[in-house]
């Protein structure tokens, strides 16, 4: 009866990711497109990802590729990410760009598609052995969090024997991107700043108004606080308007990360003193050009690809030329 | 012969092919208890919902005082002066005493507060206390939520609100189910007062000692049928049973 | 055993004067850790976070009294405040000014949240669909669309005076706090002293007597769920105000923090039963732990096993009130039989 159920569930289900995959396909329809790849990513409803949305679509356009977008739309996570990747598998795509939630879990869907035929390029994140991938395409965390660091340290006037706290604001204790940043952030300031201390740490779970009332009691708690460390987008968001309704913007330096449209503004009037942005759409251009060479087996272009990317993070801040906190802005709606 | 208080006539039910009732007539009059009976499955239930306004007849009339009445809703019935008292469930358990008695009937505080739905609820408790009084039922108090009165306690309530709101006809289904004897006592003194005030009662009971008691005639139902409709003295225990079951014709 | 009695009496009779005790317990207690706790800037930080928590707890006080549960508050929540967001946004760019397009901004987000609360009202009382699958789909639609609009990140680009009418002016309340706490009292008079909450404590208590009673109880029900968006959308505006901008992912779990205000205030998820006093000091706990936590420097996963103990401690009371009402029961039938 369960197992039925259960049966009964799973075919549900195969239908309905099945429909959408086949949705996903037909929507551009350009039959004369030569090849289809698929992008499965993390969760749709991060702006990073809407950001690295846009330019898989120009590039896949400017390539005369079918783009598949598959991926949950809210829950970073391998149980819900498997199942799509099978389902995309099962429509046989040229090729594959994947950003596994998780290293271990993905890796025998990610063995799959090269068996099957299909290169494979892992972006962002990537799966324990990518020794048979094309590529592995990333932001650096770690060197966003180092960074960061600097950044922060300027901006207090750090010098040398002097104490300083600062406070750390993440989304969760595990994810990649949040441990990346953290420990890039703490080991330059170990290596370079050593007047400088975490002095506490909290979790938002994606959620700015958590992040908002973290960063509010911190400035109670540490009224000679001189710096906030924002790990991401929806931290960068809270703190930004703790400081804001205390009356401390500019007396404490807030670094943020991720260069959502509403923080970039929050930039020029001085809210952040800077921003640390990936470039994912980059991430995402360069995957698809990869991909074509690999399958057009252009000498040239294959030459060209090399196993480990890592796109460097920019620092946004109030001096940034206008086009440049264009471009790196992700793009919302 | 004076016009009988409400009456029923030719009343036929059913629900698709079952027949739950068929060409059943039936009157009251004012200060008269009548006691329905019947074994179950005989359509006591159905002319019950009927008489109350629950479910309409498939056929036939309902008439009150003279005027053929169609009722939509228990709360038409309600209105037009004919109180049911359900054989479960009749109050609502967490809310006082007054509260139930008054539910659907509130009072409101004068003035603005008064249109905005605000409740008088002193006067409500007040007035409450008086109407069971006066109906015979001696409730503690009337601020006490009702899941804190015992079983017979919460049925006195509830009779004792039914009585107090009829104005013309009361139909108790059931109303000493589960009673101890002197909370059964309790409830015949009810009926009995209710007739006193000229109140037109119908008594639904398998308790034939209870029906035998208090009415002043006997209507058996049988398979959707009426079978007897006569004086309760021209009964006694034995003949009502027989009657019921079928083996007495 | 009426001594017992007694005492479990006494104390379901006073769960209001218990919370109390509680809250005060763990003020003295944060405090003795961190002396600054009791100050007003912490205080300021609790009642913000209170705020919208009580708005959704209240409507939610409101469908837990009639025997529903709405669980789609969060979400409205979120999708309240992405609209309104994009209003206030959009009058911004076109050069209207702040006081203007943050009362457009609060009619929109209360709009929204009653279009929400009239789409469960719908489901609920004409398609007849129970109040937890109603609400689970409004759930889901709710955030999703809320992704869907915003492609996940917040909203800025409205008024710069939104974040400083956040701010606490009146010892640790802001305006927008202080009108809530209003709204809250006038909804508890609605509540325990008026016909609309007489009617709700009624069909949540016995549907059947209700509607015996000639209540319209479709009716009744539709309001509360429109009700119960209204105060989310209200908490959706006031999130916006605090961030000054509008996130899909505000109020993201709200139904569960409200859902549990209401518990440990003391209703009863079958219904008939809770007060508003129980409600406001539920929340008020809960975001006294939050904030508590954080100045005592223990990890914010601790909050959930504290809210746990809460809630058990809360139904294990209830479960005395109930034994108690009932050998309450038994003892006068055996008197009355004597």
């Amino acid at each position: 009866m369960a197992t039925l159920r259960h049966k009964a569930v799973k075919v549900l289900a195969v239908a309905v990711a099945a429909s959408f995959a086949v949705a996903g396909i037909s929507t551009p329809a350009q039959a004369a497109n030569k090849y289809t790849i698929a992008f499965v990513m993390g969760a749709e409803s991060d702006p990073f990802f809407q950001a690295m949305k846009l330019g898989a679509e120009q590039e896949a356009a400017a390539k005369g590729v079918t783009l598949v977008w598959q991926g949950d739309p809210s829950v970073y996570s391998p149980a819900t990410q498997n199942p799509i990747l099978d389902q995309v598998l099962a429509l046989k795509p040229n090729g594959l760009v994947l950003i596994p939630t998780d290293p271990t879990a993905l890796q025998a869907g990610h063995d799959k598609a090269i068996a099957a035929g299909i290169p494979v390029v892992n972006v962002d994140t990537h799966v324990n052995d990518t020794t048979k991938a094309v590529s592995f395409i990333t932001g650096d965390n770690a060197d966003g969090g180092a960074k960061a660091a600097d950044t922060l340290a300027k901006a207090i006037g750090y010098k040398k024997g002097k104490t300083y706290k600062v406070v750390v604001g993440l989304t969760s204790a595990t994810a990649t991107t949040n441990v990346g940043r953290l420990n890039g952030f703490a080991a330059q300031i170990k290596k370079s700043y050593p007047g400088i201390t975490i002095v506490d740490k909290a979790y938002s779970q994606s959620q700015p108004s958590v992040a908002n009332t973290n960063v509010s009691n911190w400035l109670t708690k540490y009224p000679d606080l001189a710096g906030i460390f924002a790990i991401d987008g929806t931290n960068a968001a809270g703190a930004a308007a703790a400081l804001q309704a205390k009356g401390l913007v500019g007396k404490i330096k807030l670094i943020g990360y991720d260069a959502y449209p509403a923080n970039v503004d929050l930039i020029k009037k001085g809210v952040f003193t800077a921003l640390i942005a990936q470039d994912p759409a980059a991430e995402a251009r360069l995957a698809i050009d990869y991909l074509v060479a690999t399958l057009d087996k252009d000498k040239a272009g294959i030459a060209k690809i090399k196993h480990d990317v890592v796109i460097p993070n920019v620092v946004l801040t109030a001096k940034s030329s206008a086009a440049d906190l264009k471009k790196y802005t992700y793009v919302a709606k | 012969m004076t016009q009988p208080l409400y009456e029923v006539r030719d009343v036929s039910k059913s629900y698709g092919s079952v027949i739950a009732l068929s060409g059943v007539s039936l009157k009251i009059h004012a200060g008269e208890v009548i006691g329905l009976v019947g074994d179950n499955g005989a359509g006591k239930s159905t002319l019950v919902k009927v008489l109350s306004g629950a479910h309409q007849p498939s056929e036939g009339t309902v008439i009150l005082e003279g005027t053929e009445r169609k009722w939509n809703s228990p709360h038409d019935a309600l209105v037009a002066g004919v109180e049911t008292l359900y054989q479960d469930s009749g109050l609502a358990p967490h809310l006082s005493v007054s509260a139930n008695v008054f539910l659907g009937r509130e009072r409101y505080v004068k003035g603005l507060l008064g249109k905005l739905g605000f409740l008088a609820q002193k006067e409500m408790d007040r007035v409450a206390h008086e109407n069971l009084d006066r109906v015979g039922i001696a409730v503690p108090q009337s601020n006490r939520s009702v899941s804190q009165l015992s079983g017979g306690q919460r049925q006195a309530v509830a009779i004792g609100r039914a009585v107090s709101w009829a104005s013309k006809v009361i139909i108790l289904d059931e109303p000493t189910n589960h009673l101890g004897a002197r909370q059964a006592g309790e409830v015949l003194s009810v009926i009995k007062a209710a007739k006193e005030r000229g109140l037109g009662v119908i008594f639904i009971s398998h308790t034939l000692p209870h029906v035998l008691q208090v009415t002043d005639r006997i209507v058996v139902l049988r398979l959707g049928k009426i079978v007897a409709d006569a004086p309760t003295s021209t009964f006694d225990a034995e003949s009502l049973l027989g009657t019921i079951t079928g083996l007495i014709d | 055993m009426s001594n017992l009695v007694n005492r479990a009496k006494s104390i379901a009779g006073n769960q209001q004067a218990l919370l109390l005790l509680v809250l005060i317990a763990m003020i003295a207690f944060f405090t003795s850790r961190n002396s600054i706790f009791f100050s007003n800037a912490v205080f300021g930080n609790i009642i913000s976070d209170w705020a919208p928590i009580v708005l959704i707890a209240i409507g939610e006080t409101f469908v837990i009294i009639s025997g529903g549960i709405d669980l789609s508050v969060g979400s409205t929540v979120a999708i309240s405040g992405v609209v309104a967001a994009f209003s206030m946004r959009s009058l911004t760019e076109h050069g209207h000014g702040s006081t203007q397009t943050l009362i457009v901004g609060f009619f929109v987000s209360v709009a929204t949240g009653i279009l929400v609360g009239a789409i469960n009202a719908f489901l609920i009382t004409k398609t007849n669909v129970v109040p937890f699958i109603a609400t689970l789909v409004t759930m889901g639609a709710g955030s999703g669309l809320a992704i869907v609009f915003t492609g996940g990140g917040p909203i800025g680009g409205g008024p710069d005076a939104a974040i400083q009418l956040s701010v606490p002016k009146v010892g640790p309340f802001s305006y927008p706090g202080l009108a809530i706490v209003a709204l809250v009292i006038v909804l508890g008079f609605f509540l325990h002293k008026a016909r609309f909450g007489r009617y709700i404590y009624a069909i949540g208590s016995n549907e059947f007597a209700a509607r015996a009673a000639g209540i319209n109880t479709k009716a009744y029900l539709a309001k509360i769920y429109i009700l119960s968006g209204a105060l989310a959308g209200m908490a959706g505006y006031y999130y916006y105000l605090r961030l000054g901008c509008g996130a899909p992912t505000s109020g993201l779990g709200g139904e569960l923090q409200a859902i549990a205000a209401v518990v440990i205030g003391g209703a009863a998820l079958s219904g008939g039963e809770g007060r508003i006093s129980g409600t406001v000091l539920g929340a008020l706990i809960l975001t006294t732990v939050t904030s508590g936590l954080i100045i005592i420097n223990v990890a914010a996963n601790w909050k959930q096993v504290v809210v746990a103990i809460l809630i058990a401690a809360a139904v294990l009371l209830q479960e005395a009130r109930a034994k108690g009402s009932s050998s309450k029961l038994l003892s006068n039938l055996f008197k009355k039989k004597n």
